[in-house]
C-alpha cells in the first residue's frame, strides 16, 4: 500500500522540472543607461577599408555637414501666436557648455570680479519624449512626482565623425537630420516648452543678469587624506608629535556607540562627482562665439570640461519676467556683446566717481 | 687624427649647447639681462639656423614690450578661444587709455579713480618692482618711500579705474624683480612725487641702470643671498659662514640645462607668431596715435603747474 503510493508520487514528480528560481532579497536598482540611449563606443577596424572607401566616407561626411549647415531652424515655421505663454512654473530646456577658463571683469563701481567663461558648443535639440511616454528608471532613493508631468528633451553638442561611433548611436540623430554629437544630455521640460528636433540653441537662450544652475563633474583628485578631503586640521608638526601629522585621529567613542558611525569623515576618493552649483549670475554674453561669462570661479571641473546649464530653481533668484520662450530663435543682427548693467565694458571710458 | 676628431666634436657640442641656450633665451618672456654672454667668434662656417631667423623676426621683440599678450604657458589653463577674447578685451581697453612701454625698474606715475580720495582721483609715483600675470590679470607693483614709510601699491594694468599711466623714467635694472628694495636703504626707493618725465629720443634702446643697492642689516624678508642677484652690492657683509655653506648646498647649477623646464615656462614660437600676427597691426595703430598725441603735446603751450 505504502510502496504503491510512493511509486505513484514518484511517477507524478518524474515530470517535474525546475526552470526558474525566484528569490526575494533587497537589492538597490542597478544603474542602467536610459532607454533612449544607445552604446556609443566602437572598436575601430581598419582592415577592409581601402583608400577609395575612406575618400567616399569623407565625401559623405562633407555632404551631411553641408546639409546640416543648410538646415533652417524649425522654430521659424512655428506660429508664435499659438505658442504657449511662459509662467513661473514652466521649465525650459537648458544648454550644454564647455568651461573655457577664467578672467577678471570690472564692475561699474570699480570692483574686480573673477568670471568663468562657458562656451555653448554647437547645441541642437535631438528628440522630444512627451511625459506619457517618458518612463525613467525606477530608483529607490526618492519618488519624483513632478517627473510624470514633465517631458524629456534630448540635446546634443559638438558634431563628430559618424565613423567613430556605433551605428545605433548614429541612429539616434537620424530623426533630427543631424550628424552624431559627442555629448548628449536630457533636460526635463514642461510640455509647453517643447522645441522641435533640429533646432539650434544659442547662448542667448539665457539673458544677461539671469541666474542659472550649473551641473558638472568636479575635478578628480584621486584618493585623498582627511586634510584635503574634509579640511581637518591635522596635528602639530613638532612638540613631541610622532607619526600623526596628517592623520584623522579618533573616529568614534566608546560605550553604546563603540563602533564607527555611518557617515564618519574618512580618507577616500575625492572628486569626479556630479555637483550642481546653484544661482550663478550671468554677467556678459558674446553672441558670435556663444560664450557666457558667469560670476565666480566655483563652477566644478577643470578647463575644457563640459557642464550643463539650467534656469535656477532658487526661489529668490528665479525668473520674474518671461525669458526667451521656448528658446531664442536665431536672429542675424544681434549685438555682438550683451553686458549686465553692473559690468563695465572695456570699450567704454575709464570709471570716474562723482563728487557729491 | 683621432685627437683632431675629438677636438672638433667637442667644439660642435659646445656650439650646440650655446645655440640651445640662445634659443631658450630668445623665447623667454623675461626681460633680457644686461650682462651678455661673450660671443664666441671662432666658427668655421656661418650656421643659418632657426635661431637666427628668430632673431630677425620683428614680432618676437614685442614679447618684452607687451609681455601680457602671451598667455600662461600652463597647458591646463589654455584655451584658444578664451585667449582670443581676452586679447580683444585688452586691445579695447588700450584704445581707451595709453598703456606705455615700461619695465621693472622704470619709474611710473599712476592716476586712479578713488571714491575715498579728495578730488576722487589718486596719483602715486614709484618704481616698478614687479610685473607679472598674463592677459587681463596683468599687474605691476610700484614702490616709494613716503614720510619715511615704505609704500607699495599693486595696480591691475587693465583696470578701468586707472586714468593714466605715465612713464617718468624709462629704464631697466639688473634684475627681473626688485623685491629686495624692501630690505635696501630707503634712499634707493625714494622718488619725489613732482618728478618731471625724462623723454628719451626716438629709436634709442631702453637704457639699463647698473646701480647696485645696499641692503640694510638682517633680518631680511627673504634669503636674498640665495637668489643670485646682480643689483645688490653688500650682500656678503651680512652673511655668516653658515649662510655661505647653505647657499652652496642649495645651488642648482643644472637648472639652466633643463630644456624641458625652459620649454614649459615659455610659449612655443609657432603660437607666438599667431598671437603677434593677430594683435600686431592694432598695436602699431595705437602706437601711431600715441605718437601723434605726444607730438601735439610738445608743441602746445605749457601749462603752469600750481603747487
Amino acid at each position: 500500500m505504502v510502496t504503491g503510493s510512493l511509486n505513484l508520487l514518484r511517477n507524478s514528480f518524474n515530470k517535474l522540472r525546475i526552470d526558474h528560481i525566484f528569490s526575494r532579497s533587497f537589492q538597490t536598482p542597478r544603474y542602467r543607461p536610459p532607454y533612449w540611449y544607445e552604446p556609443k563606443e566602437r572598436v575601430p577596424s581598419e582592415e577592409f577599408i581601402t583608400q577609395e572607401n575612406k575618400q567616399f566616407i569623407e565625401e559623405v561626411m562633407q555632404d551631411k555637414l553641408q546639409q546640416q549647415a543648410s538646415l533652417h531652424s524649425p522654430l521659424v515655421n512655428i506660429d508664435s501666436s499659438k505658442a504657449a505663454e511662459w509662467n513661473p512654473q514652466t521649465r525650459r530646456v537648458g544648454l550644454i557648455a564647455r568651461k573655457i577658463g577664467n578672467y577678471p571683469l570690472w564692475t561699474k563701481d570699480g570692483k574686480k570680479v573673477l568670471t568663468t567663461l562657458l562656451q555653448v558648443v554647437d547645441n541642437h535639440v535631438i528628440r522630444y519624449i512627451p511625459p506619457e511616454e517618458f518612463s525613467p528608471m525606477v530608483t529607490k532613493k526618492y519618488v519624483w512626482k513632478e517627473k510624470n508631468k514633465l517631458g524629456c528633451l534630448l540635446v546634443g553638442s559638438e558634431t563628430i565623425d559618424p565613423s567613430t561611433v556605433t551605428k545605433e548611436y548614429c541612429g539616434l540623430f537620424n530623426n533630427a537630420g543631424m550628424l552624431p554629437k559627442r555629448h548628449l544630455f536630457r533636460f526635463m521640460v514642461s510640455p509647453e516648452s517643447y522645441i522641435p528636433p533640429g533646432t539650434p540653441l544659442q547662448a542667448t537662450h539665457f539673458r544677461v543678469g539671469d541666474y542659472i544652475d550649473v551641473r558638472a563633474k568636479t575635478m578628480d583628485r584621486g584618493f585623498q587624506g582627511v586634510i584635503k578631503r574634509w579640511g581637518f586640521k591635522g596635528m602639530p608638526a613638532s612638540h613631541g608629535v610622532t607619526k600623526t601629522h596628517r592623520r584623522p585621529g579618533n573616529i568614534g567613542s566608546g560605550g553604546e556607540k563603540a563602533r564607527v558611525w555611518p557617515g564618519t569623515k574618512m580618507p577616500g576618493h575625492m572628486g569626479n562627482r556630479w555637483r550642481i552649483l546653484r544661482g550663478v549670475k550671468i554677467l556678459r554674453i558674446n553672441t558670435k562665439h556663444n560664450v557666457i561669462w558667469t560670476l565666480g570661479v566655483a563652477i566644478p571641473g577643470e578647463t575644457g570640461a563640459m557642464c550643463y546649464l539650467f534656469d535656477t530653481i532658487l526661489p529668490l533668484k528665479k525668473h520674474t519676467t518671461s525669458p526667451a520662450f521656448p528658446t531664442q530663435p536665431f536672429v542675424e543682427d544681434l549685438p555682438l556683446e550683451y553686458y549686465d548693467e553692473s559690468v563695465q565694458p572695456f570699450e567704454e571710458q575709464s570709471i570716474t566717481f562723482e563728487e557729491n | 687624427m683621432a685627437l683632431a676628431i675629438r677636438r672638433s666634436t667637442s667644439e660642435v657640442f659646445g656650439a650646440a649647447k650655446w645655440f640651445i641656450r640662445r634659443d631658450c633665451r630668445a623665447l623667454s618672456t623675461l626681460p633680457e639681462k644686461a650682462v651678455e654672454v661673450p660671443v664666441e667668434k671662432k666658427r668655421d662656417r656661418p650656421v643659418v639656423s632657426r635661431i637666427r631667423a628668430n632673431a630677425r623676426n620683428p614680432n618676437l621683440a614685442l614679447r618684452h614690450v607687451y609681455p601680457e599678450f602671451l598667455p600662461d604657458p600652463n597647458p591646463k589653463w589654455r584655451n584658444s578661444l578664451r585667449e582670443k577674447l581676452e586679447r580683444t578685451d585688452m586691445l579695447n581697453r588700450r584704445k581707451q587709455i595709453d598703456i606705455p612701454e615700461f619695465y621693472v625698474g622704470s619709474i611710473l606715475a599712476v592716476t586712479v579713480a578713488d571714491p575715498h580720495a579728495q578730488g576722487k582721483t589718486n596719483r602715486f609715483v614709484g618704481i616698478c618692482i614687479e610685473r607679472k600675470g598674463a592677459g587681463l590679470r596683468a599687474e605691476f607693483t610700484l614702490r616709494n618711500v613716503v614720510d619715511h614709510q615704505g609704500v607699495e601699491v599693486r595696480y591691475d594694468l587693465y583696470d578701468p579705474t586707472v586714468h593714466s599711466i605715465q612713464v617718468l623714467r624709462l629704464e631697466k635694472r639688473l634684475d627681473d624683480k626688485l623685491l629686495y628694495l624692501r630690505d635696501a636703504l630707503p634712499e634707493y626707493s625714494t622718488f619725489p612725487f613732482d618728478m618731471d618725465p625724462e623723454i628719451l629720443p626716438d629709436g634709442t634702446p631702453v637704457p639699463v641702470n647698473p646701480v647696485q643697492v645696499k641692503l640694510k642689516p638682517r633680518p631680511w624678508l627673504e634669503r636674498w643671498e640665495r637668489q643670485e642677484l646682480q643689483g645688490v652690492s653688500n650682500i656678503e657683509e651680512h652673511l655668516k659662514e653658515k649662510d655661505r655653506v647653505r647657499r652652496e648646498l642649495r645651488k642648482e647649477p643644472w637648472e639652466k640645462y633643463d630644456l624641458m623646464k625652459q620649454y614649459r615656462k615659455t610659449i612655443p614660437i609657432e603660437d607666438q607668431n599667431d598671437i603677434w600676427a593677430e594683435v600686431n597691426h592694432q598695436l602699431k595703430q595705437l602706437q601711431l596715435t600715441r605718437k601723434k598725441v605726444s607730438r601735439k603735446r610738445t608743441f602746445g603751450v605749457p601749462k603752469t603747474q600750481l603747487g
